[in-house]
Order: C-alpha cells, then sequence, then structure tokens
C-alpha cells in the first residue's frame, strides 16, 4: 500500500501542481473566469487522452508500434516544455499589463490564444504522467490485494492535490508581483526538467549522439536512482551523469529563457 | 552543404531502419514483484543490442534508467523489446520506477 501512494503521488503531483500554480495565477489575474475554465476543460480533456494512451500503451506489442509510440511521447514532452515555456512569458506580459492599468489594450485574439495555451498545456501535464498511472493501476486492478492498494492509490491522489492546493494557497497568499515571479520559475524549472527529459529520450533513441556521456558523475552526491534522487530528475531535470548534449541543450534552454524574460519585461 | 544534409538525414534514416534488423543481439530481463532478473547484466561495448523486457507481474513495471536514457511501462504479462545505442564501456544503472526499493539492477558494458 505504501508503494502504491507513493508512486500515484509522484505520478498525479506535476499535474496538479501544473494546474494549482495556474489557478493562483489565474485567480488574481482574471476576473472574467475563461482562463479558469479553459483550465479546468484542459484537465478534463487530460484526463481522456491519458485514458487513451494508457490503453495504446497497454495493447502495443511489436518492436515498430512501440518505437513509434515512444517517439509520439518524446513529441508531447518538447510540445509541453515549450509550451509552458512560451505560456510563461506571456502571463509575464499579460500580469504587467493589468498591473498597468492597460486591461482594455489588451487584444481579445492575445487573451483567447493565451487560454489556449493554458488548456493544452494542462490537458498535456495530465495526459503525460496519467498514461502512466492508468497502467499502474491496472496492474494493481490484475494483481489481487486490490482494497488494500487501492486505498493506497485513491490517498495518493489525495496527497498530490493536497500538495498542489497548498502550493497554491502559500502562492496566492503572496503580492503580485511575488506571486507572478515564484509561480513562473517553478514553470520553468518544470519544463526544463520536461525539455531535459526529452532530450535524453532522443539520445537513447539514437537520434541525438550523446557526444560525451557522462561529463561528470555526481551519483556519490545525489544519486538519480534513488527515491529523492528521481524527484530531484522528475521536477528540476537533475541528472548524475549528464551526456554532453543534455548539459547543451539544458544551457541553451535557460538562455532562451532568460533572453525572453529580459524581453517581456521591458514591453 | 544541402548535399551534407542530404547525407546526414539519409544516415539518420539508415540508423533507425538499422534497430529493426533482426541480427541484433538479443538480452533478456525479466521483472517480477518489485525485483528484476538478472540483477547484473553483460553486454559487448560499442555494439547496438536489443534488449528483450519481461513483467511477469504481480502488478505493472515500468524500466528506467537515466544513465541508458530510457523508459518502458509494462503492464503485467507484457513483453516489450528496446534497442540500445552502442555504448562505451562502463556501469549503468537501471531501475523499476514503480518499485524503486527493490527494483536495481545493472547493465554492465564490456
Amino acid at each position: 500500500m505504501g508503494n502504491a501512494f507513493f508512486v500515484v503521488w509522484r505520478e498525479s503531483l506535476e499535474a496538479f501542481l501544473i494546474a494549482g500554480i495556474l489557478y493562483a495565477w489565474l485567480q488574481a489575474n482574471d476576473d472574467s473566469g475563461a482562463g479558469r475554465r479553459a483550465l479546468f476543460g484542459g484537465l478534463a480533456a487530460g484526463v481522456g487522452l491519458a485514458l487513451l494512451l494508457g490503453w495504446a500503451l497497454l495493447s502495443v506489442q511489436d518492436e515498430l508500434t512501440g518505437e513509434a509510440l515512444d517517439l509520439f511521447q518524446t513529441a508531447t514532452l518538447l510540445v509541453a516544455a515549450g509550451l509552458i515555456t512560451q505560456m510563461v512569458l506571456w502571463m509575464r506580459k499579460h500580469g504587467r499589463t493589468i498591473k498597468a492599468q492597460l486591461h482594455a489594450d489588451l487584444s481579445a485574439a492575445a487573451e483567447r490564444s493565451g487560454y489556449w495555451g493554458v488548456a493544452v498545456v494542462a490537458a498535456l501535464a495530465v495526459a503525460r504522467e496519467g498514461a502512466e498511472t492508468v497502467i499502474f493501476l491496472y496492474g494493481l486492478a490484475q494483481g489481487g490485494e486490490l482494497s488494500a492498494l487501492a486505498i493506497g492509490s485513491a490517498l495518493g491522489f489525495a496527497a498530490a492535490a493536497l500538495t498542489a492546493w497548498l502550493a497554491a494557497r502559500s502562492l496566492a497568499r503572496l503580492n503580485l508581483g511575488l506571486l507572478l515571479r515564484l509561480s513562473s520559475i517553478l514553470l520553468l524549472v518544470l519544463a526544463s526538467a520536461l525539455f531535459v527529459t526529452a532530450i535524453d529520450r532522443l539520445i537513447g533513441a539514437g537520434w541525438l549522439p550523446p557526444m560525451l556521456d557522462p561529463v561528470w558523475d555526481t551519483s556519490l552526491l545525489i544519486d538519480d536512482a534513488t527515491t529523492t534522487g528521481k524527484l530531484f530528475s522528475d521536477f528540476a531535470g537533475y541528472r548524475a551523469r549528464p551526456a554532453l548534449t543534455t548539459l547543451l541543450a539544458w544551457a541553451a534552454y535557460w538562455t532562451v529563457v532568460f533572453i525572453g524574460w529580459r524581453k517581456s519585461g521591458r514591453g | 552543404m544541402k548535399h551534407a544534409l542530404h547525407s546526414a538525414v539519409f544516415g539518420l534514416f539508415l540508423a533507425s531502419t538499422a534497430a529493426f534488423a533482426d541480427d541484433l543481439p538479443t538480452y533478456k530481463v525479466l521483472m517480477k514483484d518489485g525485483r528484476i532478473f538478472p540483477d547484473t547484466l553483460e553486454v559487448p561495448a560499442n555494439t547496438r543490442f536489443r534488449l528483450e523486457v519481461k513483467n511477469e507481474g504481480p502488478g505493472a513495471a515500468e524500466f528506467e534508467s537515466l544513465e541508458l536514457k530510457k523508459e518502458l511501462v509494462l503492464a503485467p504479462g507484457v513483453t516489450r523489446t528496446m534497442v540500445f545505442v552502442p555504448m562505451k564501456p562502463g556501469i549503468y544503472k537501471f531501475f523499476d520506477d514503480f518499485h524503486l526499493e527493490t527494483g536495481q539492477a545493472k547493465i554492465v558494458v564490456k
């Protein structure tokens, strides 16, 4: 039961966190409620996608379909990382506009596209890890000790929701400027982790050369094959033994983000 | 320049189709009840190879390795294969992400 609890907590935390941070931000910045509706619509669509992807992963047997599915998952990682980053920069601009009482100047089209971004990001966040949770739960159902495991996973869901709710609540308590900056940084760190995972998967599939691999080994400090280290790698993109390609991609990501951040702050 | 790009794309295509060639050496890993057998697998260095992973259950398993850059979710009773790119000699850890406490193993590349 303890294991079911932990796995479900970790797998669903990312989606809950993204949803919680977005919710806190929308609550502070969007009076119309359109943004929150987009968020919940996206979350619902994500559950549907997760079930679909979970079913696809269950029924796949042969290598070719497996590789295609792998590539699809890598693509969703890249899209999610890109969209979150773009959305954070949009949020930064949008938040400043509102603060400067220039709400009327914001075109309806820009607002709509921003909410579309919110919905798609929410859907992808749920679908990605949700598909793995679907398989994990399916495995439990096949397994026997149903009730103990079901309680464990229900508690895991609840704990993830609670974790995200606490994060969103504490974010909402802050003043608007700090809320915007902190939630942006959290989302960007998450996006960088998704990007690093995508690059690693491309290397693992032979689509990208690793160049020097590994550049260093910090597994004595934090081992990414342990419970805590795995959390670090899932949420912050930590690698104990990174390949040079992964490192360069990570550095390039933060360079682009830094330039975009400076630009959107000035506008 | 254009020619170089073409051959690079063609090379990638070749590399990806070569992955499906049947003459690859195949190694087997069994995942069972949160444990991995064998816990040490030896493979030759600088050689492309195929790994056949079977999850006997009960419960789902997730073959994962950050060092090998692979991730594969397996429902109980499912067998899947992965192709690994040629690797340098060394020890590469992998684990069952659904059972981190018990499911740890390594691939030794020689």
